[in-house]
């Protein structure tokens, strides 16, 4: 048999889509999931009233706020779960090599992200559509249209895209020990304690701060991005050195 | 062209030495037995060959590249065992789609042909099948793949009789059809003698006999007469095994390095020299203690 070759960017293509229909699993429990958080925000997920002697009003803010937490939630499994042994065994099945499982991983992520992002926030839609029809609700909707859509879905995409590289890398530190599945709640929880002690705010709110509070586009996405590339590219050479199936 | 050249390797487990200076070479387009008991290992060596694994010491080559984290090395070859693990999502049908796209030389044909044949089913699922079965499926991957180095560890992993007959039959006939480097691990020699052209013994992490079949079966003798001539014989001689039969008669197992003329002597002697079946010297050869299993069970 003659020798064949084969590109790092074919063979991260044919990974890829491998991958679409190996992790078909994930997204059923994206749609398991976010139909669970619309349920949770049918009753609206803040409200107000405000009454005198001939009128009352009650105001109940229907958003996809909540589902878009839960798809965070869900991102950040996601992310840990393919980097499981398993999930880099059913790799080593086939052509593989440690760089193309992970970078086609990412890829795996990204588009995950894409839909996570994009059906959080169709929810809102679905949300008010529900409240409307069914609970027979009035309906002023507040900050709609395409530019007010297109910013939310950038905004979710890259939060969904910075939780699940947070993910992939605490997964794949997971993977050299097991140590770290006990260290990281460990320090998560220590440090959210730390946090009621200190007056000025510790690490978890400057981080809040840092990414969640910037009201700059082009800042917000140029840390996400970054950030997210930096926990990648950690990740990558983690799982570079494993050894697998042994 | 030589496919795999190991210089020295070593691997530790832990504490444990599981691998130790293996310096070796394969040639190309040759089956080779990779022969050791439990626990020898085998399937370390081929796990470091297939670039699973990495060698704590030493220097790998396949195709004059370092497997570990080589793409050319992964796409010229495939590691089949009864470990091998797809996605549990996927069927049967769909992971021979998906084996056809990674792999360049992959004969959908005779693919197609084994599965009916061993009577699969395309809608199943990989993890609900037997043991059995689930090599049955691996060693379809394995050999429809056609990767310039395949390598089967333990290959017949639960198979029944008739499948691994059927299994060492397609395995020759593909390889008459299209010459490639194959390796298979077994540790059942005589199953698969016919088959190999070269044998690569292995025991405790060290390579006891790298060398053709052929010689294999010339590299020892067995020598059977009247106890006193028997050891006469041999004295000097490092003896792989021995036992008594009947009364006053001995038969020993030597390395085959005598003279034309010490043959000779033998028969006039009236010594019986019979050639050592492989499987049999495999055993004498890597037997670790002195005496069998029946030593175990005598109390005094």
């Amino acid at each position: 048999m003659s020798l064949t070759t084969t590109s790092l960017a074919e063979t991260v293509k044919k990974q890829y889509f491998y991958k679409l229909k190996a992790n078909i699993d994930s997204f059923s429990s994206l749609v398991g999931i976010q139909i669970l958080a619309i349920l949770f925000s049918l009753g609206g997920i803040s409200s107000s009233g405000m009454g005198g002697s001939f009128v009352n009003v009650n105001v109940k803010y229907y958003s996809p706020d909540l589902v878009l937490v839960f798809t965070l939630i869900w991102s950040f499994i996601t992310a840990v779960t393919i980097t499981t042994r398993p999930y880099r065994n059913h790799d080593f099945s086939f052509v593989t090599s440690r760089l193309s499982s992970s970078l086609s991983n990412i890829l795996f992520l990204v588009t995950a992200s894409v839909l996570g992002s994009v059906t959080a926030l169709l929810s809102g839609n679905l949300l008010q559509m529900i409240s409307y029809l069914i609970l027979n609700e009035q309906l002023y909707n507040i900050g709609s249209g395409a530019e007010h859509m297109v910013l939310g879905f950038v905004v979710a995409f890259l939060y969904l895209m910075l939780i699940g590289a947070c993910g992939y890398l605490i997964g794949s530190l997971i993977q050299v020990s097991k140590l770290f599945v006990l260290l990281f709640p460990i320090l998560f929880i220590g440090l959210l304690f730390l946090e009621g002690v200190v007056t000025n705010g510790f690490i978890v709110s400057n981080v809040y701060k840092f990414y969640a509070m910037e009201s700059v586009l082009f800042l917000f996405v140029g840390k996400t991005v970054l950030t997210a590339v930096a926990l990648f590219i950690a990740a990558i050479s983690i799982l570079n050195r494993l050894e697998v199936r042994r | 062209m030589k496919v795999i050249e190991s210089k020295g390797i070593t691997k530790n487990y832990f504490r444990k030495q599981v691998l130790k200076e293996l310096t070796f070479s394969i040639e190309e387009n040759k089956i080779t037995g990779l022969i050791g008991r439990n626990g020898a290992g085998k399937t370390t060596l081929l796990k470091i060959i297939a670039g699973f694994i990495r060698e704590t010491s030493g220097k790998m080559n396949v195709f004059s590249e370092t497997p570990f984290n080589s793409l050319n090395v992964s796409v010229n070859s495939i590691f089949v065992d009864d470990q091998m693990s797809f996605p549990p999502a996927l069927q049967l049908g769909e992971l021979l789609n998906e084996a056809a796209r990674f792999y360049p030389n992959w004969d959908d044909q005779l693919a197609r042909k084994l599965f009916n044949y061993f009577s699969f089913d395309a809608k199943g699922y990989h993890n609900r099948l037997s043991k059995g079965k689930t090599s049955t499926f691996n060693m379809i991957i394995g050999l429809a793949s056609r990767c310039p180095l395949t390598i089967f560890d333990e290959p017949t992993t639960g198979m029944d009789e008739a499948v691994r007959k059927d299994f060492y039959r397609a395995l020759l006939k593909d390889y008459i059809d299209y010459p490639r480097t194959i390796i298979l691990s077994s540790h059942h020699l005589d199953e698969i003698e016919d088959l190999l052209e070269d044998v690569l013994l292995i025991h405790n992490g060290m390579i006891l006999l790298h060398m053709p079949v052929s010689d294999l079966k010339e590299w020892a003798i067995g020598v059977k007469g009247a106890s006193e001539d028997v050891l006469d014989f041999t004295k000097e001689r490092e003896v792989l095994y021995k036992n008594s039969v009947g009364m006053n008669t001995l038969y020993v197992v030597v390395k085959n390095d005598f003279s034309e003329e010490a043959l000779n002597k033998a028969h006039q002697l009236g010594l019986e020299l019979t050639p050592v079946r492989s499987s049999d010297l495999f055993v004498y050869l890597t037997t670790e203690t002195k005496g069998g299993i029946d030593d175990v069970f005598n109390n005094n």
